[in-house]
Parts: structure tokens; C-alpha cells; sequence
């Protein structure tokens, strides 16, 4: 009882062991697997971060659907910060898709805009609308997945039709 | 005087898991208790053989729990690997020992504190959870992240740890061991805190046995069953690992085997850093799970148990998790009744019950 009473008295003299965040800043430590950022670059749209993200925070939106152009989406509120997109992405090495060592500031009054975090939330103004404007997303996202599968299985069928035809 | 029935949860300042029991009283002493589990429900293991491949599983099943997060990756892995017929190389098991063992330490540093808030001895408590933020800070620094370490991967783990980090932690880890011992000695030897804890909610060895409690709770009525001697899923014998048991079987004796395993972890983290042998980190797998496999592994709480099939396709047929928290409730009732209502928040620390383990 005594041993422990002098160690109180100790900490009574030195120094606070906590933070007073947010008055004082929280640094993150060395290595820290923060936000998720994209370069559209070098990206090839094989689709294997969208494939292995387990909550489902990337979505790649088919915008034009004769040449199959896509879109990067990124929640980074929905993200678990796993780093999984990073590893299975084979353009990594090269800086397409890289896991920062910053926290994303809460989604507060504004949304935090940066040409790295894709395209969905850079079109956002109000934080309010946002878990409304990526469920619309997701649906938006899988239609037009649909229809690009349909558009390729109408011109495959055209293709075989133009072969028997020429035959 | 007549009875009087206090509820104790599901919300409850001395409670860190929502779990509800309902004591019978009569002047004081427990007579009846009727528990509530479930709050935190899921449907993990549903979502496990619905959504997930077998390749981002791990991500799912590691937030089963916060505090044993990578338990519930190692159980998982260890399970697939074997389906996979994965070799691992010693690098990796070594750095995966790691990882687990500095898990344990913060894990049971931090049932300890909360033995000591509940027993009324703040001061403790806070030292307790001053030396657990250090072993915190330094699984930040090896993982990237506090709670969800994402360490294991299939075939072996994520990250390696360079010359500069390994020295740090290693000093790190120097720093805290006469912290640690110092604590144990203040668990052991402080007055106030016997008090509270000696002769509380005492288990038998025998009545150990017939409930088939796990983990520090067996041990600490000096059952010899720990997951890490009896299984070789990591190579532990190489590492210095010391099978602790108490014989008391009471609340004290609880806190004083995760005390011992603390210094243990401790103990085997420095033998790591100190062995680390070289090689690659991760090897690459082929092919897809297919046919059953029983996984047992030893969780800070105890023995932590998965079972899973595979169908030769990407998502697994059956994913069951039964958590060591499972296997510690039942003794519970019986422990509660005849002891001081007073007494009760101690005895149900003490067995660091996991809720959200439980109900997945
Ligand atoms: S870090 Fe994980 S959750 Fe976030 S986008 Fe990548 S895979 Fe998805
Ligand atoms: S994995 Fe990489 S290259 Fe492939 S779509 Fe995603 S960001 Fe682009």
C-alpha cells in the first residue's frame, strides 16, 4: 500500500501522460494507414480494388458505355483503411493507387475536396447530402455495370451474326 | 427482508460490454440471476458465407472483436492455410507471434485496470492503462493502425519491421518490463486491493474442469489448458513460452495469471526481436479452399475455436466461431449466487467478459 502511495504521489508531480487534443495536435505515427488516394493516370480499370474492398468504398461508375470508359468513387467515410485495394492493385508500385499516412478530417460543415479521392465527393457541396448521394451512387454504378455487360453481349451476338452472314 | 431484484446492465457505468444480468437479492446476498446476452449481435458468420470471398474474409472476421482482433485473423488463416496447403516462412510466424503476444499484453492490461476500477482502486487502474498505451503505441507503429491490426495475410503477414523499428520497440519494451513488474507486485501485495479480490468468487479446480472454463480463467485454478502448449499452430516452444497457472481460483488469482502472462508476452516479444530470423514475409498460395478444417487457438481470453468448410468455390459453406467468452458464461450463475451484491461488478471483470465475441 505504502509502494503504491509513493508512486501516486510521484505522478502527482510529473508530467500528464495525455494529449489535451485538440487544443494540442495528435500527431499520426510512422507508417500510419490513413486515406486512400488515386491517380487516374496510371490506373488500367481492371477493377481488382473494387473486387477485394470488403465494405464496398470503391465504386468504378461506367460513364460511356460504346468505349467503356470508367470513373474511380471513393468513400473515404465508408473505408475500414485496410489497405487491401493498395496490395491487390497492380499499379501500386507505380503510385496509382497508395495508402497516405494522414487521417481524413471528420465530416464536418465541409467536404474535403482533393482531385486524389476520385470523382464522387469532389462533385459534393453538403456534407448533409452525402450518405444519400452514395447510396444513389451505388445503384447508378451497378445499372451501368448492367448495361455495359448488355451492350457487350449485343455486340458479340452482332459479331457472330456478321461472320455467318460474310460465310 | 423480502427480495429485491437489481438489474446490473445492459448499460452500466462499471460494465464495458452490454450484457445484462437481473440479481435476486436478499439483504444483500445474490439468490437468483437471470442473464441477458446478445445486444450486439451481427450476423457476422451469415455475412461471412453470403458476402465475402476467402480473400478479404480476414477483414470481416478481424472486426469481430476489437480487442482480440487478430486472434480472430489467426484462427481464421491458420484454418485456410491449412486448407491451401500454404508453407509459411519462420519470418513471418515469428513477426505473427508478435503482433499476437503484444495483443495479449493490452489486451489483459486492460481487464486488470478494469478489475481495479471496479473494486473502487482508481488509482491503479489509471497506472494500468498508462502502461497499456505504450504496448498500443507500439502496435500502432508495427500495424498502422490501434485496434484493427490487419496484420496476417494469407501466406504470411502484411508488413515487415525494419532495423530502426525493431531497435525502438525493443527499448521500448525495456522500458516498460520493471513498470510491469512493479504492477504486478502492486496486484500481488497491496492490501486494499486483497480486500476486494481474495476468496471472491472462488472457482475449484474441479468445478473448472466440470464447466470446461478456458483461458486465464482455468488457469487460474490451476488447470493446465492453454491453446499455445498444446497446439503447435506457431512455433512457441522456441520462443520462451511458460505455461502460467494460479491455484487460488479466486478474482485476485484471475489478475495475477494475466499479470504473469503479461510478463511472459513480454518476455518471448524481446526473445523475438532479439531471434528474428530472415526471409520472406509473405508466400504466395494457390488454389481455393475446399474441404473441413478445425482450428483451435489461444485467444487472451481463452481458447478460441473456428470451424470452417469450403466447397472448392470462392465463398466458404460454413464459417463458426465459438469465442472463449461462450465458453466462461455459464459458471457464471453458479459463481453469483451466495456471494455480496456488491461483489458482483469484480467477479464479472475479472472474467474480461468479450460481448461482442459472443454475439458475433
Ligand atoms: S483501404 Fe480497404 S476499405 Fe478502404 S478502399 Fe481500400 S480496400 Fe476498401
Ligand atoms: S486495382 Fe489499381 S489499376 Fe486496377 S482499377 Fe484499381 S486503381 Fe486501377
Amino acid at each position: 500500500m505504502l509502494k503504491m502511495f509513493i508512486e501516486s504521489f510521484k505522478n502527482l508531480i510529473s508530467k500528464p501522460q495525455t494529449l489535451k487534443y485538440p487544443f494540442e495536435p495528435s500527431p499520426e505515427p510512422k507508417n500510419y494507414r490513413g486515406t486512400i488516394f488515386y491517380n487516374e493516370e496510371l490506373c488500367i480499370f481492371c477493377d481488382k480494388c473494387e473486387n477485394i474492398c470488403p465494405p464496398g468504398a470503391i465504386k468504378f461508375e461506367v460513364i460511356d458505355i460504346e468505349n467503356g470508359k470508367k470513373q474511380y468513387n471513393y468513400n473515404p467515410y465508408l473505408c475500414i483503411y485496410c489497405g487491401a485495394c493498395v496490395d491487390a492493385c497492380p499499379k501500386s508500385d507505380e503510385g496509382c493507387l497508395s495508402q497516405s499516412d494522414k487521417r481524413t478530417p471528420a465530416l464536418g460543415r465541409e467536404v474535403v475536396k482533393n482531385k486524389k479521392l476520385g470523382y464522387f465527393i469532389n462533385k459534393i457541396d453538403n456534407p448533409r447530402d452525402f450518405e444519400k448521394e452514395w447510396e444513389k451512387l451505388e445503384k447508378r454504378a451497378k445499372l451501368s455495370r448492367e448495361k455495359l455487360a448488355e451492350h457487350k453481349k449485343q455486340q458479340r451476338l452482332k459479331k457472330k451474326e456478321q461472320i455467318k452472314k460474310s460465310n | 427482508m423480502g427480495k429485491i431484484t437489481i438489474p446490473f446492465g445492459s448499460q452500466h457505468v462499471a460494465l464495458p460490454e452490454p450484457v445484462s444480468f437481473l440479481f435476486d437479492t436478499q439483504n444483500e446476498i445474490i439468490s437468483d440471476v437471470h442473464v441477458n446476452l446478445g445486444y450486439v449481435h451481427r450476423g457476422i458468420e451469415k455475412a461471412a458465407i453470403t458476402k465475402f470471398d476467402y480473400t478479404n474474409l480476414a477483414f470481416l472476421l478481424t472486426r469481430v472483436c476489437g480487442l482480440c482482433s487478430i486472434t480472430h485473423a489467426s484462427g481464421y488463416i491458420h484454418g485456410l492455410e491449412y486448407l491451401l496447403n500454404a508453407e509459411i516462412s519462420k519470418r513471418a510466424e515469428y513477426l505473427r507471434m508478435l503482433v499476437i503476444e503484444l495483443d495479449r499484453m493490452h489486451s489483459h492490461l486492460l481487464a486488470n485496470g478494469h478489475v481495479a476500477e471496479v473494486v473502487g482502486y482508481e488509482n491503479l487502474f489509471m497506472q494500468t492503462f498508462r502502461y497499456r498505451e505504450k504496448v498500443m503505441e507500439i502496435l500502432e507503429r508495427l500495424t498502422g493502425n490501434r485496434v484493427q491490426f490487419d496484420y496476417y495475410t494469407i501466406g504470411g503477414v502484411r508488413r515487415d519491421i525494419d532495423l530502426e523499428d525493431a531497435k525502438e520497440i525493443k527499448k521500448e519494451l525495456l522500458e516498460l518490463k520493471p513498470k510491469l513488474e512493479k504492477l504486478t507486485e502492486f496486484f500481488e501485495t497491496d492490501y486494499t486491493f486483497g480486500l476486494k479480490t481474495k476468496n471472491i468468487g472462488k472457482i475449484t479446480k474441479e468445478m473448472a474442469l466440470e464447466y470446461g472454463v478456458v483461458g486465464p480463467i482455468a488457469r487460474a485454478s490451476g488447470v493446465k489448458t492453454d491453446a499455445r502448449a498444446e497446439y503447435e499452430y506457431l512455433p512457441y516452444n522456441e520462443i520462451g513460452y511458460k505455461l502460467q497457472t494460479r491455484k487460488d481460483g479466486d478474482v485476485l488469482a484471475r489478475n495475477l495469471v494475466r499479470q504473469d502472462e503479461i510478463l511472459n508476452s513480454l518476455e518471448m516479444c524481446l526473445n523475438i526481436l532479439d531471434n528474428l530470423p530472415e526471409g520472406e514475409i509473405k508466400v504466395k498460395t494457390k488454389g481455393r479452399p475446399k474441404g473441413e478444417v478445425f482450428v483451435r487457438v489461444e485467444a487472451p481470453r481463452g481458447e478460441c475455436f473456428y470451424y470452417l468448410k469450403g466447397n472448392g468455390s470462392k465463398i466458404f459453406e460454413r464459417v463458426r466461431i465459438r469465442v472463449p467468452t461462450y465458453a466462461n458464461l455459464p459458471i457464471l450463475k453458479d459463481l453469483f449466487i451466495g456471494e455480496k451484491y456488491s461483489d458482483a461488478q469484480a467477479i464479472v471483470l475479472s472474467f474480461d467478459p468479450c460481448m461482442s465475441c459472443t454475439a458475433r
